[in-house]
């Protein structure tokens, strides 16, 4: 999994391309959470749009993620959701702990509304 | 659908990067058939999820060890087979889970995933050694677009 990383009005946007899948997602994953947490930055918008699908183990790296910039007093919100990860948010239940937004300005619109 | 039938068999290294050779094989045995794409797609997470745990679970990662994926797909449900080599775990007390984890665990999803996009789901252990679990989809009016189905 490849993870392209800008910034929008604040918000860091992580383009994750590929399938979210474990093994040394998880680590990279983590890796680029602990990085940006060092520099402040714990608004973060995780683009899926050239994510085909996620398994429970990819579920699990998502959240690890929501709960380091949670407990930083950020904020973790999805965006181009597709909809085979829709539905697996959806049977999990997921879908209660991801905000989720149609496009990275809607998503980044809500976080500097948020920090208001 | 028909009375056509497919089959795929493929055998996997115990590697998460392998999982997309799973999906993209399911898709291609479902498009002949002409399946509806959320239908497949369905059936694809959960066998994908299935996949997932042998190579985590039931072979624990070893580069040693292989997963077995066969596939049946008829007119009347779609069975796959997912064979790990890996020395068995308590499937019965796995089986049993039927609510979902605290929102903010990293894990336990796996089962809640296979039971949402499956009928039915048997584990057996291996004679041999290992476990099998089977995932069965039936074909519902949801499964076929009319137009391909007649």
């Amino acid at each position: 999994m490849k993870i392209q990383q800008k910034e929008l009005y604040g918000a860091v946007i992580l383009e994750l391309n590929g399938k979210l899948t474990g093994g040394p997602e998880a680590e990279t994953f983590r890796n680029v959470f602990k990085a940006l947490l060092e520099e402040g930055k714990k608004n973060i918008i995780v683009n899926l749009k050239k994510v085909d699908w996620i398994n429970s183990t990819g579920l699990g790296i998502l959240i690890s993620g929501y709960t380091s910039v949670r407990k930083a007093g950020g904020d973790l919100v999805l965006c181009n959701v597709g909809d085979r990860i829709d539905s697996i948010l959806y049977v999990t239940k997921l879908n209660l702990l991801f905000q989720s937004f149609d496009s990275e300005d809607a998503a980044a619109e809500h976080l500097r509304k948020e920090q208001e | 659908m028909g009375s056509r039938r497919e089959k795929m068999e493929m055998i996997i290294p115990s590697d998460f990067k392998y999982l997309g050779a799973v999906d993209a094989a399911v898709q291609d045995l479902a498009r002949e058939l002409s399946c509806a794409q959320r239908w497949i797609n369905d059936f694809s997470a959960a066998l994908i999820e299935a996949c997932s745990n042998a190579i985590e679970h039931g072979n624990k990662l070893s580069k040693n060890k292989m997963v077995r994926v066969v596939v049946n797909l008829n007119g009347q449900q779609i069975v796959a087979r997912v064979h790990d080599e890996g020395d068995g775990f308590d499937y019965k007390k796995y089986l049993s889970e039927t609510s979902p984890p605290d929102p903010l665990s990293e894990r336990g999803r796996g089962i809640l995933i296979m039971k949402a996009f499956t009928d039915r789901l048997k584990y057996s252990a291996r004679p041999e050694g290992g476990t099998c679990l089977e995932l069965v989809k039936n074909c519902d009016a949801e499964a076929v677009p009319k137009a391909a189905a007649e």
